[in-house]
């Protein structure tokens, strides 16, 4: 069985089992609150499918991620799901929530998540608790009351998750745990479409790799949106190459320390948020990324930082030429290679990130 | 602030500048052009909108030591900055005199030298690689003291000048504008005033001058009277035939985004519009034989304005509307003197770009009707994300509802490396034959 | 008998080139061959064919390190390593006091940043499109019906270059289709893509920065057209080898010796 008849089928007896699936696009969203309305978030960043009716609604220069969930759901490969949810996360993805909305009929209602850009005062802390209320009202016409209390239990769930994935990236950064890059990026991802508490009884096993010795292997750090394509991931292991941090945009970067203090749990899911790593869409400062891209790297013992960067990806890209300068001026080489989603790395991509591991030694 | 470098500021302003560029106009050998039979004698106030941005431009060399200096995005609340005096300049603008000078592609081959993607917008690496090299072809521009932007026209704005930002080590000053899935909410509005309050102590240490809330009263008036003034001006050309070219607004429009708020703006307009008026009464048309009537849809392709404008007039098809010239009239009604900041906030977060694709179909739809309009030229602009994606559904839509042709012209509006000659042309040529007699 | 001899094998995609050296880094032979569509068989007869002009028998080659493209197929290989660092082996070895290396090869272009020491510090490398290659000026040449070999000396000859706006192979062919119609000369349409594959490469060196004495390598660096423009940018001269094609199998068989 491959990957996507397991998740189907997963998703399938989800469903079954009475919860509601909600298609959720890149990258933030408060999933406390879908969990809360006994609903599963679907995540779709980087969907298996052959693009063909995409292009008759996007133009060549949107990036792959967009294009090829807009082709998932023009092949009506995204049934399962009771509805859409679309966070504000870049130019393209606001459009293609209106494209969707506007100008597709899907027959699904749509949501959307507009989350503050740039600004962490009191007005922004105010209007993402807005959003927040607004989108449970929202779900609320559509999938019942929410549960406070339960909303409360799906706090704690997420504590419990969150812990136990910063105890993994803490193990990952020691090299304690004996697991290739590939399968640990593998399990990671599965957050992305299972259930919270399936998820944790993954991420248990995982801690059982755990080992005593620190394995002999080099460290890199692995920045960008997500480890697509994943050949990225079996080259690094061929060549021995330890991922010691990310910041990507589906891994690190979206880590949530939930306060144990808050008592509102609206609150406790905004500090959270305002608490996460810098991130491009939501336009930290360059300042802000390039020093955490710093302390990643020191902290992890790590030669040198890669950016895998989605082509088309503005966010993204227009930050890299001062985070490479200023990673350079402290003396830590980085790789740029450009890819797009499901696609086999080509052999100019394999001699870069070859090149680059030869360039940063042993 | 120094005082001599104000009186200097001051100095050129009310008389250096003015007698400067006098002297030009007098040295200058006034080229006759003969009459082109295509289009009417240029517009009389063409000489004007060429001398207040000239010399918008050549002042900015006095202004450092004078005036604080913001770097200003085409959609940000400018009304807040007149009122602490800052001087602004608008890097879109100074992109688009690069690509009207088909200069574009080579600044942009300097920001790429830098790292920078040829795939980001060509606006942001035309700066980027004024202010890594000092080069330009066009204009000067001072050093910012701050960065001040919106990202309703779209969030590579904000990318961009954040990296403007890092490289002066200056501040950035952001209005964050919800985007409108659906229609604006109070949450929204709240949001974006107490943003605005926010930033008001934060002008106040960078120009050193503390706010006067009638000033800033009065400056909103005078913004919102010449958006009006635009608007109506826009609106002459729903005559047939229409007294303007839209390619020709595409240029008379640099005051209104670049100068809103100044008096000298608001004159203008006034003195722009008479003219138009005139024409109309004579029934004077911009293009002579004006047999069909056109509406742009995103920015213009600037190194390609002029061969457009021929290509078409000889065609008869005369430009009566476009999406672009609409966005600085669409939102003027919110303006309100007496409620200023909630007023700014419904007036910027309403813009044609910071709203959904059905608002901006219905929108399309209004226009065309108005302007009694027979085609549809959409540029799908590489450097323009917000702009261009949905262009394809909206064409699609359009041609079901009102049955109207449309091409899609697949360009740049500054970098002509993504402009093909020979496949435009071919478009085009196809459209024409669509059109019909 | 010690085994004492070195080889180096660059699979590239169109050429395949192997070269030969003793255990004082000097070059003994070397072989170019076409890949084809078997780069394993490509690389067996580059070597047998450097072999024989270095009248060495198989045994006596105690290492060797396959680069390129098809580095994978290359059974006979102890060791893999990219053209990058190859790259950079050969052209130190062959010119001491480069520490900048351009590599304009068919199917990509490359500029690589070389410490003191000949490791690598920085690199750049083309994107996907062809712009900046050898395939560019091949497919050009094609259109225009002149010569490969030709093309780089008439652009030398142009008074003056007929501006190429497009970037995009697909879109320059046809760019340069209508220049033909609108009967520019050849030779000036020749000094336009010559300038415009230039422009290309020098964003690319602009991006590592030039140190030092520069090396151009790779078949392109045979295209005097190219040289001379890239020089007139760089103002400076350029270091050639006269085999610039086999630098990069030469860096293997020196990177294999040590």
């Amino acid at each position: 069985m491959t990957t996507s008849d397991t998740r189907r089928d997963y998703l399938q007896n989800q469903k079954s089992s009475g919860r509601k699936l909600l298609g959720v696009f890149p990258a933030q969203f408060p999933r406390e609150l879908l969990w809360a309305f006994n609903i599963l978030p679907v995540e779709i960043w980087d969907p298996p499918v052959e693009i063909a009716q995409a292009n008759a609604h996007l133009q060549p220069y949107i990036c792959s991620i967009v294009r090829g969930g807009l082709e998932l759901i023009l092949q009506g490969k995204s049934s399962l799901v009771d509805g859409y949810l679309f966070p504000h996360t870049c130019d393209s993805l606001q459009n293609l929530a209106s494209i969707v909305n506007d100008h597709l009929d899907t027959g699904k209602p749509c949501f959307f998540f507009y989350h503050p850009k740039a600004v962490d005062g009191q007005p922004a802390r105010e209007f993402y608790r807005n959003q927040l209320t607004q989108l449970i009202d929202r779900l609320e016409q559509h999938f019942g009351s929410i549960n406070i209390e339960r909303l409360q239990e799906c706090i704690q769930t997420s504590r419990r998750l969150y812990s136990q994935l910063n105890e993994l990236f803490n193990l990952r950064k020691q090299g304690l745990l004996q697991i290739t890059n590939s399968d640990f990026y593998a399990t990671l991802r599965r957050s992305e479409f299972l259930w919270p508490t399936d998820y944790i009884s993954e991420l248990e096993l995982l801690l059982t790799q755990k080992c005593v010795k620190p394995l002999p292997s080099r460290a890199v750090v692995l920045s960008g949106i997500l480890p697509n394509p994943p050949e990225i991931l079996s080259l690094l292991d061929q060549h021995k190459i330890r991922i010691a941090a990310d910041d990507l945009l589906n891994g690190q970067r979206r880590m949530t320390f939930l306060p144990t203090n808050a008592n509102d749990p609206l609150e406790a899911i905004t500090d959270a948020y305002f608490a996460q790593p810098p991130c491009s869409t939501k336009d930290s400062a360059i300042a802000e990324r390039l020093k955490h891209l710093q302390k990643l790297t020191v902290d992890s013992k790590s030669k040198g930082v890669i950016f895998n960067i989605i082509k088309f990806c503005e966010p993204e890209l227009f930050d890299l030429p001062q985070l490479r300068a200023g990673l350079r001026s402290t003396g830590i080489p980085s790789l740029v290679i450009e890819t797009e989603i499901n696609q086999v790395l080509s052999g100019q991509i394999v001699t870069r990130l070859e090149a680059f591991l030869e360039m940063i030694g042993d | 602030m120094s005082l001599t470098g104000q009186l200097r500021y001051h100095f050129m302003k009310d008389i250096g500048a003015p007698a400067l560029m006098g002297l030009q106009n007098i040295t200058k050998k006034k080229r006759i052009r003969k009459p082109d039979p295509l289009f009417a004698p240029p517009l009389e106030c063409t000489a004007r909108l060429k001398e207040i941005m000239t010399r918008h431009y050549y002042l900015a060399r006095f202004v450092p030591g004078a005036k604080p200096v913001a770097w200003v995005t085409s959609g940000a609340p400018v009304e807040l900055l007149r009122s602490f005096g800052f001087y602004t300049i608008y890097p879109e603008n100074h992109g688009s005199l690069v690509g009207a000078k088909k200069q574009g592609a080579n600044m942009c081959a300097i920001a790429e030298g830098a790292g920078y993607s040829p795939d980001l917008c060509s606006y942001a690496r035309i700066d980027l690689a004024h202010t890594l090299s000092g080069k330009t072809p066009a204009g000067r521009l001072p050093k910012p003291d701050i960065l001040f932007a919106a990202n309703n026209i779209c969030q590579t704005i904000v990318y961009w000048f954040k990296a403007i930002a890092h490289h002066y080590d200056i501040p950035l000053i952001l209005l964050d504008t919800p985007f409108n899935y659906s229609a604006i909410n109070d949450g929204d509005i709240k949001y974006m005033v107490a943003q605005l309050q926010e930033m008001i102590p934060v002008l106040e240490q960078a120009a050193k001058k503390k706010f006067n809330y009638a000033e800033f009263q009065e400056i909103i008036g005078r913004a919102r009277d010449t958006s009006l003034a635009w608007s109506d001006v826009l609106a002459t050309m729903k005559n047939r035939p229409a007294p303007m070219t839209i390619f020709e607004t595409f240029f008379h429009l640099a005051p209104i985004v670049s100068l809103r708020g100044l008096p000298v703006t608001y004159d203008y307009y006034q003195i722009l519009l008479e003219e138009l008026q005139q024409r109309v009464r004579q029934g004077i048309g911009a293009v002579t034989n004006e047999r069909k009537r056109l509406m742009w849809d995103n920015i213009a392709i600037w190194y390609k304005v002029r061969d457009h404008s021929v290509q078409f007039a000889e065609q008869g098809m005369n430009f009566v509307t476009a999406t672009y010239t609409n966005a600085w009239a669409e939102t003027t009604v919110y303006m309100d003197v007496n409620n200023p900041f909630e007023s700014m906030a419904k007036t910027y977060s309403l813009v044609i770009l910071n709203n959904n694709l059905d608002y901006r179909l219905r929108l399309m739809e209004r226009l065309i009707k108005e302007y009694q309009v027979d085609g549809l030229v959409i540029h799908s602009a590489r450097s323009c994300k917000p702009y261009s994606v949905g262009q394809y559904d909206i064409k699609r839509k359009l041609r079901e509802r009102l049955g109207i042709p449309a091409v899609v012209i697949d360009g740049d509006i500054t970098d002509a490396r993504a402009y093909s000659e020979e496949q435009t042309r071919t478009r085009l040529e196809a459209f024409f034959e669509t059109m019909g007699d | 008998m010690p085994n004492d001899y070195f080889a180096g094998i660059d699979v590239g995609s169109l050429s395949t080139e192997a070269v030969i050296v003793d255990s004082n880094k000097h070059l003994l032979s070397y072989s170019i061959v076409n890949t084809g569509i078997n780069s394993s068989a490509a690389a067996e007869e580059a070597l047998s064919e450097a072999l024989q002009k270095a009248e060495l028998p198989r045994n006596r080659i105690a290492k060797i390190i396959a680069t390129g493209y098809g580095r994978a197929a290359v059974g006979a290989a102890h060791k893999r390593m990219t053209e990058i660092t190859c790259h950079a082996a050969g052209a130190q070895q062959l010119f001491p006091e480069v520490r900048t290396v351009i590599d304009i090869g068919g199917q990509d272009s490359k500029v690589i940043h070389i410490g003191q020491d000949g490791q690598l510090v920085d690199f750049a490398m083309n994107d996907k499109c062809a712009a900046g290659t050898g395939r560019f000026l091949e497919i050009m040449a094609k259109r225009l019906e002149v010569k490969l070999e030709k093309l780089g000396d008439l652009a030398l000859l142009a008074e003056k270059a007929v501006s190429i706006s497009n970037t995009c192979t697909v879109f320059a062919e046809s760019e340069v289709v209508s220049l033909v119609a609108q009967n520019h000369p050849i030779d000036e349409i020749i000094r336009g893509l010559h300038v415009a594959i230039v422009n290309r490469i020098w964003n690319q060196v602009q991006t590592v920065g030039v140190h030092g004495q520069v090396a151009l390598t790779g078949g392109v660096a045979l295209n005097r057209g190219v040289v001379n423009l890239l020089e007139e940018k760089l103002e400076q001269t350029l270091e050639i080898y006269s085999e610039p094609q086999i630098v990069g199998a030469l860096g293997a068989a020196i990177l294999a010796s040590k």
